[in-house]
């Protein structure tokens, strides 16, 4: 089993949760989180008054998958979240020790 | 001394008895049979007791002369409230001293009802150790107050209360009174908090439970109140008061007694888990677009509301809550006959009669109240809602009327809401009828915390946050906008109203909003303008959250078309101050840094463009749509419409502004050609044949600008003028006025070898600096000439939120264009936009860029590097 892990353009999120849902991955955890890359942040001056935004808003979108699937799984979202312009992220793989159902103490894949 | 088995054997019966009245009792309840259950649940109790007190072997063995003692009831069972799972306190009594064998009592009575599993406390003390006890610790204190006698010698019963009353009351009330009040207002704290209004608590909550028993100890302690019919028998509640303080009651217990059924335990958080099933218990039925548990939850919420104001007023009443501390500084309500202030310090009015003979003082008590800062006495709300029925259309249409509550609802904030209290006494109801609809309207989500009514008041009461000094700090940029603002009232009118049209299943609120807001503006007597800017506040008040979480912001075109709805810099300016304030009076899920930054960014690039001015002006707007139609019309086939429109989505902003409808179809049929070819390319005869224009449509690349200009001066062809556009699917569309091929004869063939040209300089198989570098050497100048204006070059990254725009002012020579280009390209950039124009030999160019990730370059290192790359290559610099 695997973990991925997607930062996304916060807009993209509809298009990537229905990818995702056509191939058949129900479940996916997402958190509203901030960052940056080469994507740097900017300052806007209105009225005299300096506003900064170091870090720029994303959505960070968490699911487990068999290995097998890790590839079908990271190629969906990478195309649906494209847009071709700086910022629109990164797919992160991680192992994935171990996974309990709370309901029904189902362990492993049958739990994803 | 031991009880023998046979003795266990007596008493048995009675704790049996108990748990079977006690099912059947519960089983009525479910059944909805028992109006009074908590009453009854006591009594089955108190049976219990009689019994055992009657049968018991220990108390004869005490020596009922010797030591006579007493059981009582103690808290809840004190009050006859038993719920299902509340325990069970008791109190047993002395006279001089506890016995040793107190505790063979206390097996006796007690233990059996521990084996049926009931949780029961108890106290053995003497009167003298109670006193003192209930006199160091509040809370025996309290579960003292509400003592009742349930058998035994009574004369202890009486003594312990009087000398409660004497030792302690009499003495110490003021003080004990307010560490009650203080440990309310703690709890209200800790119980305000936004997840116990999803899933209030219904006993320490804001209007739970507790705050009818601070009432009740409050009460007694500082008057001869002995139970609860007492609030109106003593004049503490009027009748209407009492039978609505009874009904809030009533249906908070039963609330509380199925959920200690539902859990199965003494639970008093109504969690999630509960709530459907509870309205399913509780008999609610879908109705009016509402499913029965948002219907449920809203009853509970109006009941627990009132609750907490009679609890809030009660202590107002008292002179002791911490608001007044003014009591001497507070003159008269200048001159406003009919209204005084109370010996309090609270406002109300002279006499009733005195609102018969002149009602607007119903309004003119809430302006006061907001003038001078001081709260309503309770006796002033009770007879705003006893006459609150002069409040008739024509009072709600007076203009006398409109401009008074048009002063409060722009008052900059004060201690007490007005506005709040006008909600609560039903008096805004009547003012604005519409607001009966979304009364106590819950939806249900984890989204929104509040009933619709209360949201749309915190909405107005924090936009108002906005323009204090708290404001300044904590939201600089919605206080800088706030105090710009022209005509506050209407932004205060769009937040008072915005959700007005959740009251209507099937619409759009929004929508339906917006409609209403007209209605009720018309009727009170306002102007189209000012009515056309509340209705489109409203319609649109959520465009900019769904723009800004749903739409790509870094596209030039998102703003654009928010611009283009917008149409104005004040309407912005207000439209997001309403976003702000109604996403901060939902909850905390609908508001954090996240969504600020992305709501604030959106926010500062629609500014821009409206500052600007060319993008989305109404003439712009209505000149595009215009178009549109147009090109639309031009069209045959039904599927070539389709295909139109989907090519509408790409164009950009500036080409559909720029580019005439007819020229729009001649590009539209190029991008048809291109397929997977490189680009395509349109050769057209000016009117006066002077000139050439060529159009030309091409996938977008960086550097295609300058191939294309090297490959005209490859050929000869004087650039004269060309406009540059990108559409968004990464289409250029690009179009260019040249001087036509010196050899007009074979002009055909010129552009054929063209044409073949730049097909190899994209491919890689030509290279152009090195085929253009003769050509050039002997065209630039070396020199500037002597009376031209020296070349200027601009980098201005603060026109646009979007790109970073270069401006080029120089003298023209063949190949200039190639070369500034070219520059460009080396610097890392990629030319959305361009204009280039031509007059005599003066050059103007302006670019609009971004570098190869699709960035502004606004660093100065960057600035300066652009400019140094420029200036190498324009006339005068010698390389």
């Amino acid at each position: 089993m695997k973990k991925v892990e997607a930062i996304i353009k916060p807009f993209k999120l509809d298009d990537v949760k229905e990818a995702l849902n056509e191939i058949g991955i129900q479940g996916m955890t997402i958190s509203e989180v901030k960052g940056y890359g080469r994507q740097k942040g900017h300052k806007e001056i209105y009225r005299g008054a300096e506003y900064v935004v170091d870090f720029i808003p994303k959505i960070k979108i968490e699911i487990i998958v068999q290995s097998e699937r890790v590839k079908e799984v990271m190629e969906t979202i990478q195309k649906a979240a494209y847009t071709g312009k700086i910022g629109d992220g990164k797919i992160f793989i991680l192992p994935m020790e171990e996974v309990i159902r709370v309901r029904t103490g189902e362990k492993g894949e049958d739990a994803i | 001394m031991m009880l023998t088995n046979a003795k266990k054997i007596k008493f048995v019966p009675a704790a049996e008895q108990l748990r079977e009245k006690s099912a059947h009792l519960i089983s009525d309840f479910l059944k909805r049979k028992t109006p009074d259950f908590i009453k009854e649940h006591a009594q089955i109790l108190d049976d219990y007791f009689f019994e055992s007190f009657e049968n018991s072997m220990i108390g004869p063995k005490m020596g009922m002369e010797k030591n006579p003692y007493a059981i009582i009831a103690l808290g809840g069972y004190g009050r006859q409230e038993q719920f299902i799972h509340s325990d069970v306190d008791l109190l047993f009594l002395f006279e001089k001293y506890v016995p040793d064998e107190a505790s063979d009592l206390i097996q006796e009575v007690v233990y059996p009802l521990w084996d049926i599993g009931l949780e029961v406390g108890y106290a053995t003390r003497s009167l003298k150790e109670c006193v003192k006890l209930a006199g160091k610790d509040l809370e025996v204190l309290t579960s003292v107050l509400d003592a009742r006698l349930i058998c035994g010698m009574s004369y202890l019963y009486s003594a312990l209360m009087e000398q409660l009353r004497d030792k302690i009351a009499r003495k110490r009330s003021r003080k004990i009174i307010k560490k009650l009040i203080e440990n309310s207002r703690l709890r209200h704290e800790v119980f305000g908090d936004s997840a116990f209004l999803l899933e209030p608590n219904l006993k320490e909550g804001q209007g739970g439970l507790r705050d009818y028993h601070t009432m009740l100890w409050i009460t007694k302690l500082n008057s001869n109140l002995r139970q609860f019919r007492d609030f109106e028998y003593y004049g503490f509640l009027s009748h209407d008061e009492f039978q609505s303080l009874k009904k809030a009651l009533h249906f908070i217990g039963s609330v509380r007694n199925c959920l200690h059924h539902l859990s199965d335990r003494k639970c008093d958080q109504l969690y999630f888990e509960y709530q459907i099933k509870m309205a399913h218990a509780l008999k609610f039925e879908t109705a009016n677009g509402q499913q029965p548990v948002e219907i449920f939850l809203g009853k509970l919420h109006g009941h627990m509301e009132f609750l907490k104001q009679q609890h809030l007023m009660l202590i107002y009443e008292l002179g002791l809550s911490k608001n007044l501390r003014s009591k001497g500084k507070i003159a008269g309500p200048n001159g406003v006959a009919g209204l005084e202030i109370t010996e309090n310090g609270m406002l109300n009015f002279v006499s009733s009669e005195s609102i018969l003979d002149d009602p607007s003082l119903l309004m003119k008590i809430f302006e006061e109240s907001a003038a001078l800062n001081i709260p309503l006495s309770a006796e002033a709300k009770r007879l705003i809602r006893e006459f609150s029925y002069l409040v008739d259309e024509e009072f709600s249409s007076s203009a006398k009327q409109l401009e008074s509550f048009e002063r409060i609802l722009v008052k900059p904030i004060s201690t007490f809401n007005v506005l709040n209290e006008m909600l609560n006494t039903g008096f805004l109801i009547r003012f604005i009828p519409d607001f009966k609809d979304i009364s106590n309207r819950i939806q249900y989500d984890e989204y929104h915390l509040y009933p619709v009514d209360r949201h749309l008041l915190r909405t107005v009461q924090y936009i108002k946050v906005f323009g204090t000094s708290e404001g300044k700090s904590k939201y600089p940029l919605c206080n800088d906008l706030y105090k710009g603002l022209k005509k506050r009232s209407l932004l205060l009118w769009a937040a008072l109203l915005h959700d007005i049209g959740k009251g209507k299943t099937g619409v759009s609120h929004s929508i339906s909003g917006a409609e209403i807001a007209g209605e009720i503006l018309k009727k009170k007597g306002y102007g189209a303008e000012d009515i056309e800017t509340v209705s489109f506040l409203i319609k649109e008040h959520l465009l900019l959250v769904k723009t800004a979480t749903r739409r790509d912001l870094n596209d030039e075109e998102t703003a654009v078309s928010c611009a283009r709805k917008i149409k104005d810099v004040e309407q912005l300016k207000m439209l997001y101050l309403l976003t702000v304030a109604d996403c901060m009076a939902t909850g905390p899920k609908a508001w954090s840094d996240w969504t600020a930054a992305l709501l604030r960014d959106l926010f500062f690039k629609i500014s821009k463009i409206l500052e600007k001015g060319e993008l989305a002006s109404r003439e712009a707007v209505e000149a595009i749509e215009k178009k549109k139609k147009e090109v639309l019309g031009f069209a045959r086939p039904r599927y070539a419409k389709d295909a139109i429109e989907t090519l509408f989505g790409f164009m950009s902003p500036r080409y559909l502004l720029y580019i005439p409808s007819a020229s729009i179809m001649e590009h539209i049929g190029l991008y048809n050609n291109l397929e997977s070819g490189a680009f395509v390319w349109n050769v057209a005869k000016t009117f006066d044949s002077n000139t050439r224009t060529v159009t030309i449509c091409a996938k977008d690349r960086p550097g295609l600008f300058s191939k294309i200009a090297g490959t005209f001066t490859l050929n000869g062809l004087d650039i004269l003028d060309a406009q540059i556009f990108t559409w968004r699917n990464n289409i250029a569309v690009d179009i260019f006025e040249v001087t036509p091929p010196v050899d007009q004869i074979f002009e055909e063939e010129r552009w054929q070898k063209a044409k073949m040209q730049l097909q190899e300089a994209l491919s890689g198989g030509l290279d152009l600096k090195k085929a253009l570098k003769e050509k050039i050497s002997v065209y630039r100048p070396e020199k500037r000439p002597v009376n031209g204006r020296p070349h200027q070059i601009n980098v201005d990254n603060e026109s646009s939120s979007f790109f970073t725009i270069i401006e080029v002012f120089t003298h023209d020579f063949p190949g200039l264009l190639f070369m500034i280009t070219d520059a460009i390209f080396r610097c890392g950039l990629d030319i959305w936009v361009a204009k280039i124009a031509t007059k005599v030999d003066q050059v103007v160019d302006v670019f609009y860029v971004r570098d190869f990730d699709g960035q502004k370059v606004d660093t100065p290192e960057q600035e300066k590097m652009i400019k140094n790359t420029v200036e190498e290559i324009l006339p005068g610099f010698s390389s």
